[in-house]
């Protein structure tokens, strides 16, 4: 039973891989308790936390609410496990387009190299140089009034599928100097068909390393364009908590917890994918030895 | 004969920790590479050591050297250089500092194996000099560039080599500059790593050349490591024979050609063309120990078509059986 | 003597380089351009619509007809709706975009959008380029210390701060730094580019000046200096220290210093400066982000006034300045290149 066994390897090595690297095992089980958090406490919030006013406003933190209250009148901690939730969706369409694409380009630049490869890598360098924000914030004031949240991944995917291509590419060059020799040999075969079925268990490790990566860019940059007020500000996301708390002058009034509560979320939530980005990375070095 | 170099009871090999295994677990594994080495090196000669790929020779003189970067290990045993001025120095016991300070390029010289990447890319060649002359004589940069001359032409090189940058010239023509800077301030021990195995044969006749001239001229010693026997048998004085970690037949190059005594150096003296010999070449079965559990007994037990039970059983200690000639075997003397 | 290449410094591979980096130079603008057309091109109709109903119906807002319908055109144009075949639309629209012609602004009509950006561009300019500067000097220089004494608490310590800042983006170590030392302890002012109004530069309005610039700056270095280029100076030290020709350098006895100065320094400069050259986008975006939190008068605050009242034209102004300003940071950054790796210079 092929998928049965590929599931058992994939579980194997993950396995390996938490055993193996402390920082894996952190940044992970971060990663899981903001899931959890995120994606299934929501389910069970006594209101909803899109209503306004549903609770006392301005409330520091206390036994009853735990993270505060904010001016709209919403639960904080309520809040913020929703925001969770929509920002690593949006995060993780992005990735998903992105590292894909970048994937794609970055295979077919590294394989077939010549003028196409020239060509794509012009591209992506030219994406690299442009000042990705300001086109973010220039294309989605145009759509605002249809924005939503897998359309919001999928702009962020614009800019992010440069990084993915350019790694993937240059470990392609670097694996095809290794296979060609005895791809020589083996006569026969066609070329673009051994590349990728040597490449792949290589590329994936690093797929999913660009991946982490790629949901840590996308959460970062959904905040940059909330604080422009350029994000879907009613739907909850960390960045439209960061919005509202900046918007009200949080701060200036003495409601820190307001505004720290996402601070320190995003903050966690930057570390942890980096650490899983680290780690892996690590691991799959020592590996490859 | 003045002892310019004596080595006691040398033990030394890596320690490499599992870091090289998938496994998470840490465990330390012992490489012996240098075993139970012990020699004497004299005042104007040149002393080759021989061996296979692996068999420790260049660990051993980096140990001769005091250059012990980790994972190499000092296990045991003692380095003694005797200089010039008389002088006793205790290589072995000497700090990193003490040795940059006093020893290194002062009494002894490396010539490291490969000269592809061992110069600065982003610095000149005469600045290369110029950063010996600073830090050992305390020359300024004028005086230094002009001193720097002298050896580039010594060595035969164009001076055009020293406003050019590494990269700008052939692997024979770093060669030379890196043999250059080892003779700068005329050391007492001079250690060459494998010095033209990476040359094609020109430059490697050119280098093997300027080597001895030098020697010759500043009446040191010169130490040559190499695999091929037959750059032995035209550099040296005297050689050794290394196998696996130890040292297996030391004397005189030209006795140890005529008549080899133990069985490995049979094999490889053996294994030399001969003008006129059509006989058909065989090598030697089987393959050198893993020095992670090097075998009881002689090393060369395994292989040897001469072994007799003790030889599995107790190491042979080295032993002078002719005049200046020491062979560790069972078999001898007689 | 055979063997010695081109002793004399190539004028050949020199001239060919500043050529092929030049060209590289105008074909990304080029292609920017020429992308940033394609985006709007790809914009629903009804968005030009949509603005323009936006800005006139919004409460209070009172406009005189022939300003909306002049806006209309521009945006028509900047959209590639103005008529004709998409070739005659995408050349017209080349022609406002190099001839800088963004037509007027919308948050201070008729004022053109050019003026305002132009106005700005200096703070943001300031601001960037010495935060730029100290971050890449001081990364480097923590990198390569705590690279070359890798092991022992110091450099771990290091380590252990920079995987913490690394992923973290420059808004939220602005809103960190506002936290704790704008509110908590309070230092710095919470915002603003001054607080004096002045009509010339006396040294008490600049001292002013620089006392608010040094929240914003130090929220793009730290995550730079202790971050980006840490590491990446740090993983470069290492590589370096496992090279061929330092360990000869040690071998031969070299000082440590020296050989940290002119081994390991001089060798990383090259890679670092590729990555300063990657990064100035993202850095020229962070302090956009900066600026903004801390009401600071730079392009960023234009572009968040201009995203807040759908103003495009000014919006449009910045994303290309932007672009021309960042595409020639690198062009400079590559004209340096040969000075850094003789490679380049003598080939």
């Amino acid at each position: 039973m092929p998928v049965l066994d590929s599931f058992r390897k994939i579980s194997r090595s993950f396995r390996d891989a938490y055993k193996g690297n402390f920082k894996f095992r952190l940044g992970f089980s971060i990663v899981l308790v903001m899931s959890i958090l995120g994606l299934v406490l929501p389910y069970f919030s006594p209101q909803d936390p899109r209503s306004w006013y549903t609770v006392p406003k301005d409330k520091p933190p206390s036994f009853q609410y735990p993270l505060g209250t904010t001016t709209m009148g919403r639960n904080v901690f309520w809040e913020l496990c929703a925001s969770i939730g929509k920002s690593l969706t949006i995060a993780l369409i992005t990735a998903l387009i992105a590292s894909h694409v970048g994937l794609l380009i970055g295979l077919v630049a590294g394989i077939k190299g010549g003028t196409l490869d020239k060509l794509l890598m012009f591209l992506s360098d030219t994406f690299v140089i442009l000042p990705q924000l300001v086109l973010l914030i220039v294309v989605i004031t145009v759509v605002r009034a249809w924005i939503t949240i897998p359309m919001l991944g999928a702009i962020i995917s614009i800019v992010s599928w440069p990084w993915p291509a350019r790694q993937v590419r240059s470990m392609v060059l670097s694996l095809r100097e290794r296979t060609f020799v005895y791809t020589a040999r083996l006569s026969g075969m066609n070329m673009p068909k051994v590349l990728l079925y040597e490449l792949m268990p290589h590329l994936l490790g690093w797929h999913l390393v660009n991946f982490a990566n790629t949901i840590l860019f996308s959460v970062g940059t959904e905040g940059s364009l909330a604080i422009f007020g350029l994000s879907l500000l009613d739907n909850n996301t960390l960045g439209a908590m960061l919005y509202w708390a900046i918007n009200f002058y949080a701060l200036y009034r003495g409601l820190w917890w307001w505004i720290s509560a996402p601070v320190v979320t995003l903050v966690l939530i930057f570390v942890s994918f980096y650490l899983i980005s680290v780690g892996l990375s690590e691991h799959l070095h020592r590996i490859r030895r | 004969m003045e002892v310019d170099l004596e080595a006691a009871a040398l033990e030394g090999g890596y320690l490499l920790s599992s870091m090289h295994t998938p496994s998470p677990k840490r465990h330390e594994v012992y490489v012996d590479a240098v075993s139970d080495v012990s020699l004497k090196l004299r005042r104007n000669e040149v002393f080759g050591i021989a061996g296979e790929s692996g068999c420790g020779k260049s660990t051993l003189i980096k140990m001769l050297y005091g250059y012990l970067e980790p994972p190499l290990v000092l296990r045991g045993g003692s380095v003694k250089l005797h200089t010039k001025e008389g002088e006793e120095v205790q290589i072995t016991s000497l700090t990193r500092k003490q040795l940059q300070k006093d020893v290194w390029w002062n009494h002894a010289s490396y010539v490291p194996q490969s000269s592809m990447n061992v110069l600065n890319p982003t610095m000149r060649i005469r600045d290369h000099f110029a950063e010996m002359f600073k830090m050992h004589a305390g020359i300024g940069r004028k005086e230094a560039y002009a001193e720097a001359r002298k050896y580039v032409e010594q060595v035969g090189l164009p001076m055009d080599v020293l406003s050019a940058f590494p990269h700008q010239l052939s692997g024979g023509m770093r060669q030379r500059v890196v043999i250059a800077i080892a003779l700068l301030l005329e050391p007492d021990l001079v250690l060459a790593d494998e010095p033209s195995s990476a040359l094609d044969v020109i430059n490697q006749q050119i280098v093997l050349n300027l080597l001895r001239e030098a020697q010759e001229a500043l009446r040191n010693t010169l130490v040559i490591v190499s695999h091929d026997m037959g750059i032995h048998g035209v550099m040296t004085h005297r050689m050794t024979v290394m196998y696996a970690g130890k040292l297996i037949e030391i004397g005189r190059t030209g006795d140890i050609f005529e008549k080899p005594i133990h069985p490995y150096t049979q094999v490889l003296i053996e294994s030399l063309p001969k003008l006129g010999d059509k006989k058909q070449r065989t090598g030697l079965g089987g393959h050198p120990p893993d020095l992670r559990s090097p075998p009881t007994g002689c090393r060369f037990h395994p292989r040897c078509p001469y072994a007799m039970p003790k030889c599995g059983k107790e190491p042979p200690e080295i032993q002078e059986v002719k005049s200046d000639r020491y062979v560790a075997c069972w078999r001898y003397p007689e | 003597m055979t063997g010695i290449m081109a002793l004399r410094p190539s004028k050949r591979a020199l001239v060919e380089y500043i050529a092929s980096r030049t060209l590289f130079y105008v074909a990304t603008l080029f292609t920017a351009v020429t992308l940033t057309y394609v985006l709007f091109k790809a914009m629903p109709v009804d968005a030009v619509e949509n603005i323009i109903f936006g800005m006139t119906s919004a409460v209070g807002a009172v406009y005189d007809p022939k300003a909306v319908m002049q806006l209309r055109r521009d945006l028509y144009e900047l959209f590639g709706l103005g008529g004709g075949s998409p070739v005659e639309s995408y050349l017209v629209f080349l022609r406002r975009v190099f001839t800088f012609n963004f037509g007027p602004s919308f948050i201070s009509f008729p004022t053109p959008a050019l003026e305002l950006v132009l106005y700005r561009l200096p703070w943001t300019i300031g601001l960037l380029t010495t935060s730029t500067i100290v971050t890449w000097t001081l990364g480097n220089l923590l990198g390569v210390i705590a690279g070359y004494f890798r092991t022992g608490r110091f450099g771990r310590v290091l380590e252990g701060v920079a995987i913490t800042l690394y992923p973290i983006p420059y808004y939220i170590m602005a809103l960190v730094l506002i936290l704790v030392f704008a509110f908590l302890i309070p230092i710095f002012p919470l915002g603003g580019g001054t607080s004096v109004i002045a009509e010339e530069l006396t040294l008490e309005v600049i001292l002013n000046i620089i006392w608010h610039s040094l929240l914003p700056a130090l929220s793009l270095i730290i995550p730079g200096a202790l971050g980006w280029f840490f590491i990446s100076a740090r993983t470069l030290t290492m590589e370096t220290l496992s090279e061929d020709y330092t360990k000869y350098a040690q071998i031969r006895g070299l000082p440590e210093g020296h050989i940290i100065r002119r081994y390991v320094l001089k060798n990383i400069l090259v890679p670092q400066t590729t990555m300063l050259a990657l990064s100035l986008g993202g850095i020229f975006s962070g302090a956009i982000l900066t600026e903004v939190i801390f009401a600071y008068p730079g392009v960023g605050m234009l572009a968040y006034r201009a995203t807040f009242s759908g103003d495009l034209n000014t919006l449009m102004a910045v994303l290309l300045l932007s672009m021309l300003a960042v595409a020639t940071a690198v062009y400079v950054l590559d004209l340096l290149y040969p000075l850094l790796d003789p490679r380049i210079r003598h080939r």
